[in-house]
């Protein structure tokens, strides 16, 4: 880093401490009622923000413009103004103790390694061109781009919320798979953390105003207002395929190969079946510990 | 208020780095529940380094620097590889972790002080009343309860190169021996050569021991961050034994710790007192 970049960051630093500007992130206060939609990234986690959001807020509708205060982000907003949101948030972070409500969704590495390669494309973190290849292996190290590296690879993110908390009442786990396939089951579990009704037309409400067409069309008028797209590539929509299996055609099968060998064990216990043909044993898997 | 106080030490260069700490990936991190015989770890580290010069409580934080306690600044000066000290939960960046686990029982009277020396609960507070709240993570509740906090470090880590387990217990009944998995450990992360000859391990034990940090406590306590705004009536440095809980906790506070995280004692290698914990439900 050089003279002029520290003084930059140092003065960056300490104008958005004291203006109270910092987005919250890990440094947030949590409150023991709160709920937190916790994933790895793209694994759906914005489609399931407006699922949330349109199940919670049955007056007004979910968009790219409003998500950020209806389902707010720990990334978007500082502490202090979350403080005065709803208390539904979004995170990515890895086993944090202090969530005690924890809606834990998953999706095929296989999708996620896709869909994340499309999304560095659209930040700019990779040129047009970047073979998938190379993209996955340094994915499956961890070694993209520092906001997404410090979560740890797919397989640690997802294993630290299962093995921690899988017995815990106030713990969901939701497949993105699941949610596309069955989204009035998937809710109806997730409705008692939310803390709402379960009524039948509330949550047919939710699913037909985040539908992906819904999301596409308001994407197309409303990414400038939304922080996560402002600053992206505008000819790669971030609303992209939104199915399951797009991996089966766009993923190497090299990178599939790669995938399934590191990570096969931990699919198969979340019921991703493998496309290899000899079917490897189940990792040796600790039966999760009473921890509370 | 609050964010004119973040705003000046952030302006100063003093803000401590916590859990925002920049970890490079040769660190080699010191993690542990609290009261598990970290510092007593980190006085072996350092007295097995550095062999010009003993470590005290005056020098750790120059050595074995606790991420809670300095600003990233200044540990992002100091040579590497670096040995910090932590004692967060699982940490995907950590590449490279010694892991202390320590016997709940004991722990829990251990914390138990700590919180009396550092004015959390008062004197005479019940000890039966400490354990539902040692359970329920009450006191440093941003670090999980024991069992949170050994299952997110064995069930990601245990078994992987960059992890070294120890057992509190085991480092009391053959210093030496553990020690010089320590150093092993530290040169298979690449570390500067460490002369870990008999006589210098035994020289670290020595110069580690409870006696000889009671005493530098005792003449320096005021200066280290950890101990200078706490009760000096009441020592950091305390029995430093095993299995003292046998003589102080109740046979409910122990069923109560069995019944909340036995399994995981177990396969920690913690035998269970069992009998009171039946006893107890009934």
């Amino acid at each position: 880093m050089s003279t002029a970049d520290r003084l930059k960051n140092y003065v960056k630093a300490v104008s958005a401490v004291a203006l109270g500007k910092a987005p919250a992130g890990r440094n947030l206060t949590v409150f023991p009622g709160d709920v937190f939609l916790v994933s790895y990234l793209r694994s759906g986690s914005t489609w399931t923000r407006f699922l949330f959001g349109n199940l919670v807020h049955s007056n007004e509708a979910v968009t790219f413009a409003n998500v950020d205060r209806l389902v707010p982000s720990i990334y978007a907003l500082p502490d202090r103004t979350l403080r005065s949101l709803p208390r539904v948030m979004k995170s990515h972070e890895c086993f944090d103790p202090r969530y005690r409500r924890v809606i834990h969704l998953v999706r095929d590495p296989r999708d996620v390694a896709v869909s994340f390669y499309h999304y560095n494309l659209k930040t700019r973190v990779l040129p047009d061109g970047y073979p998938m290849e190379d993209f996955v292996v340094k994915w499956m190290n961890a070694d993209i781009v520092p906001y997404a590296d410090r979560l740890g690879t797919w397989e640690e993110h997802t294993l630290s919320w299962l093995r921690l908390r899988s017995n815990d009442p106030n713990y969901c786990l939701i497949r993105y798979e699941d949610l596309l396939a069955n989204p009035t089951g998937e809710l109806n579990k997730v409705v008692p953390l939310l803390g709402v009704e379960a009524a039948e037309q509330r949550i047919l409400r939710a699913i037909e105003l985040s539908s992906a067409t819904q999301m596409r069309s308001m994407e197309a008028t409303q990414s400038e207002q939304w922080v996560t797209t402002k600053d992206s590539r505008k000819d790669i929509p971030f609303v992209r395929e939104a199915k399951a299996g797009g991996w089966r055609k766009q993923l190497p099968e090299e990178s599939v190969r790669k995938i399934e060998t590191a990570w096969g064990g931990l699919m198969r216990e979340l019921g991703y079946a493998l496309s290899a043909s000899e079917q490897r044993p189940a990792a040796q898997v600790e039966k999760p510990y009473a921890t509370r | 208020m609050r964010a004119l106080r973040a705003a000046w030490s952030t302006l100063r260069g003093r803000q401590l780095a916590g859990r925002n700490a920049t970890i490079y990936p040769d660190d080699v991190v010191i993690t542990s529940y609290p009261r598990s015989g970290n510092t007593w770890t980190r006085f072996l580290i350092g007295n097995l380094i550095y062999q010009d010069e003993p470590t005290t409580f005056a020098n750790i934080e120059a050595r074995v620097p606790e991420i809670y306690f300095n600003p990233d600044h200044v540990m992002r000066r100091l040579p590497r590889p670096r040995i910090l000290k932590s004692h967060e939960v699982f940490q995907p960046h950590y590449k490279r972790v010694i892991y202390i686990v320590r016997d709940p029982r004991d722990v829990a009277v251990s914390f138990y002080h700590h919180n009396l020396k550092a004015g959390n609960i008062a004197d005479g507070y019940p000890m039966e009343d400490f354990i539902p709240r040692f359970i329920a993570a009450e006191f440093d509740y941003r670090w999980g309860n024991w069992a949170e906090h050994v299952t997110s470090w064995i069930a990601l880590r245990e078994n992987h190169p960059g992890f070294l387990l120890l057992r509190y217990e085991d480092m009391k009944k053959d210093p030496e021996g553990e020690l010089a998995r320590v150093a092993a450990f530290l040169e298979q992360c690449s570390f500067r050569k460490i002369d870990s000859s008999p006589q210098m391990l035994k020289r670290a034990v020595e110069l580690s021991s409870p006696e000889r940090m009671r005493e530098l406590e005792k003449a320096q306590a005021k200066d280290w961050v950890l101990t200078k705004k706490t009760r000096q009536d009441k020592p950091f440095v305390r029995s430093a034994k095993a299995g003292g809980w046998k003589s102080t906790l109740s046979p409910q506070s122990v069923a109560l710790l069995e019944s909340a995280w036995g399994d995981l004692m177990k396969r920690m290698g913690y035998e269970l007192a069992g009998v009171h914990a039946t006893a107890a439900s009934e």
